[in-house]
Parts: C-alpha cells; structure tokens; sequence
C-alpha cells in the first residue's frame, strides 16, 4: 500500500486511486503532522523521513482525482507547514487544488491570471510553467500551451519530461513528425527508456497507418519503427508492448511490403530482407505466446503485466493465426 | 532455506564458543592460563626458554575447530543474504515489466522500500504536468459505471 503511495498516482487505475484515497483518512491521523525544528523534542518524536512528505503529495493527488477534498486539503496544509507556500512545489500544488476547485471557466481564468502574476515575479519557476501549460492545455488553448512549453524548453533543454509532454501534444494534433521529434529529444536525455523507444514505434506505425507520408516515406518509417521495437526488447526482456509493437511491424512489412526506396536505404532505415522479417515474426509470435500464456496460467513472476494489454496481445495472434490458416 | 541457514550460522557460533574461552572443556583460555603457569614455575626452575615459547602455541584440535567454526558462521551467513538482484540492465528491466511489485518483495515478504518500477514510467504520466480536471471528470465517469 505505502508502496505505490511513494510513486506518483498518475498511471493508477481507478479502483486502486479510490482505494488509495479512501485509505487517507487514516494515513494522515496516523502520520506526524508537523516536523519540530527544535532539537529537544526530536529526540522523542519519530524521525523524519522523506518518504513522509512525499506520501503525503501523491495522497493529495489521488484525494483530488477522487473528489475527497477534505482530505486533500489536510494534506496541503501539511505540507504549506512544512515547506512553506513560497516552496515552488508546494505553490503548484496550491495551484493545482485551485484548478481542482475550480466549476466554471471564469474560475479557471482567474487561476491562469495567478499562474502569469507568479511568473512575473520569477520567469524560471519550473512547477508554475507547467501547471501553466496543464491549464492551457486543459481549456483548449492549444498553440499557447505549446508557445509556453517551447519557452519553458528554451531555458531548460534538459527537462524530459516536458519534451515528453510537448511531444504528447503534438501526436493530440495529429502532427506525427514534430512529437516523433520531440521523443528523439527525450532519448537523447534517458537513453535507456525502453519504453519510449516502444512509443517512438508506435507514433512512427501511426503515423504510416494515418498515411499522411508518400510512399517513401511508409517504408524509411517502417524499418525505423522496426529498428525502435528491436531496441526497445533488447533494453528489456519479455517487454509485451515492445513485441506487440514488432509483430504489427512485421505483419505489415510481410503483408504489404512498400516499395523499397533510395531514400531510406541511405539512412540504413530500409527494411530488412524477407528470411530476417520472417524470423522477427516468428520470435515476436512465439513470445506473444509464451507471455499470455504464463500470465493466464498465474505463473509466479510474470503477474506485472497489465491486463488490457495482454487481451489485445492475445486478440492480436488469434487474428493472425486465422490468417495464416487461410 | 532460511530456517537451514540460521540454524548454521548458529552451530557456528556455538562451535566458536566451544573454541573460545567460555566453556568447560578445554578451551584455548584455559589452554594460555595452563601454559603461562607452566612457564613460570618452569623458568623458577630454570628449564631453557626455548621449551616453554614451543609449548605455549595452541594445540592443532583448538586451532581446527576455529577455522571449522569460522567456515560455518560465514557459510550460514552467506545463506543467509538475500537474494541477489539483476545487474544487467534488459534483465532488471525485464523483471520490472514482467513481476512488477511482486518481483522486488525482500526475504520477509515486504516490498522494498526503494522499488520504484519502471523508472521511466513518469515520462508517459507525467506528474507535472497532470490535467487534474481530466482526472476527476474520467473518474466520476468510472463511478457511474460501477
């Protein structure tokens, strides 16, 4: 339970949020509410930890998501005492409950007017910029989210998680090329993020299948799309989304080869010949297979995978074993 | 296994113990005492020096089950750690993927405290940057649907 209270709640599911938040109540009688500076009384009191402060943050998180505002709010005031509302991860989660609260547009402009007073008086506070970019983004406003976001890139090129969200954008908008780009930026940061080598894959596959390229263009981004779920297998073993992602690539190349092209093959993207196509289906298929299966069984070790993705990984070779029977 | 190793390490101690000065039999404690009696009433009696630094060294038993005790306590020990984590990198990412939590669980079954996942999760969530009031209208949504 603390466990997944350490990581932030973003990725949980619902069920797990409103368990999370129902547990609240209770986490926060039973957690210190105030660290004493004085010496004396620490020696009584139970150390502090960092771990305290940010279980506290991601509770806040999940209370908001669930619309348990009363305990969200203890949480805040917990950490306003701590680290003060001048703290500049405290004053985006101000901002944040503010947003939450928030019913009607108007609200949320006066929200955004905050955002902008509070980045007058310093351009460079990190968590405000991207509160500021969340809301754009939230109300529509678009182009302006993306202008603040590329401000925010400008004086600080290594912060990848917004590359990432600016990519994210981008792919909202169709516009596969620039958020491709933008994850190539993240890569240069985490070179070892398997799991945005699978979502380089993924954006390149779509943005084939969207058909917005010519002709030269589907087979240079098929090898490269390829080449990325190669890559992002050999980071990490058994990784589903990596194989699922080969196995589309390859049906592909195999069932509607695109003509091979002068361009591609002086970038080293070409595709690769028939027999080594065949063999990455084939490994792709067998390891498909043996994930679903040791996940169905309820194999000790292999119960991290999420469900949704190996019914689809399941669905996905059923399809292609009725077609191979035809 | 753990049950074997403690119980190893602890027949280690005990045999060191043994070794060791407190017990009744014949330990290497009384074993120095007895000597350095012997070499005094010896040199009283003028015998050569030579003869009592020969006999005041451990006899071969007392050294044995040392080493003995030693090689025990240090296998128990061994046995005892736990279990070694990948240090391979498509290896350890594999195990995060594929036993999630479960994988990083220490020998009395707790999930260790700086077991963060998979680190590069945060890059497609994105804390930062999260649309709270999204959030909250797909999680009102779910509610309905329960």
């Amino acid at each position: 339970m603390t466990s997944s209270l350490l990581r932030p709640p973003g990725h949980l599911s619902p069920a797990t949020a409103l368990q999370l938040s129902q547990q609240a109540p209770i986490i926060i009688k039973n957690s210190p509410g105030a660290v004493t500076a004085s010496a004396l009384s620490s020696l009584f009191s139970a150390p502090e930890t960092p771990e305290l402060w940010t279980i506290y943050e991601n509770l806040l998180l999940s209370c908001l998501r669930t619309g348990d505002e009363e305990s969200a709010h203890l949480c805040l005031g917990r950490l306003v005492n701590r680290f003060g509302d001048d703290n500049e991860r405290v004053m985006a989660l101000i901002g944040l409950m503010k947003e939450a609260d928030a019913t009607d547009d108007a609200t949320l402009e006066v929200v955004l007017k905050e955002y902008e007073a509070l980045l007058q008086e310093n351009p460079t506070n990190i968590p405000i910029v991207k509160r500021r970019v969340a809301l754009l983004r939230s109300i529509g406003r678009i182009s302006d989210a993306v202008t603040a976001l590329i401000g925010l890139l400008d004086f600080s090129p290594t912060d990848s998680e917004a590359w990432s969200e600016l990519s994210d954008i981008y792919f909202s908008q169709g516009l596969y090329s620039q958020a491709i780009f933008a994850l190539e930026e993240v890569l240069v940061l985490q070179p070892n993020a398997w799991n945005i080598y699978a979502r380089i894959g993924e954006l390149l596959l779509m943005s084939v299948k969207s058909g917005s390229g010519d002709q030269n263009d589907s087979a240079k981004q098929l090898g490269e799309a390829l080449k990325r779920f190669c890559r992002s297998i050999e980071l990490c073993d058994d990784y589903l989304r990596g194989y699922y992602g080969l196995k589309l690539t390859t049906t592909q190349l195999l069932n509607d080869p695109p003509k091979p092209s002068k361009q591609a093959e002086s970038d080293g993207l070409a595709p690769p010949n028939l027999s080594t196509l065949q063999k990455l289906d084939g490994l792709a298929t067998e390891k498909l297979g043996e994930i679903t299966r040791r996940f169905t069984a309820g194999e000790k070790g292999w119960q991290g995978f999420d469900e949704a993705e190996i019914a689809a990984a399941k669905e996905l070779l059923e399809k292609s074993s009725s077609t191979t029977v035809r | 296994m753990t049950w074997f190793s403690k119980s190893t390490t602890t027949f280690g101690f005990l045999l060191l113990a043994h070794a060791c000065p407190s017990s009744s039999c014949y330990s290497a404690y009384e074993h120095s005492a007895l000597q350095s009696h012997r070499a005094a009433s010896l040199s009283s009696l003028s015998a050569t020096t030579q003869q009592a630094a020969a006999s005041s060294s451990l006899p071969l038993d007392i050294s044995l089950e040392t080493i003995v005790a030693t090689v025990i306590i240090t296998l128990g020990l061994v046995l005892n750690t736990a279990k070694l984590r990948p240090i391979q990198w498509r290896v350890w990412a594999g195990q995060i993927e594929r036993a999630g939590e479960e994988g990083a669980r220490n020998s009395s079954g707790e999930i260790d405290k700086d077991f963060v996942g998979n680190p590069f999760k945060l890059l497609e969530s994105r804390p930062g940057f999260v649309d709270i009031r999204k959030q909250r209208k797909e999680f009102a949504e779910w509610v309905k649907q329960q």
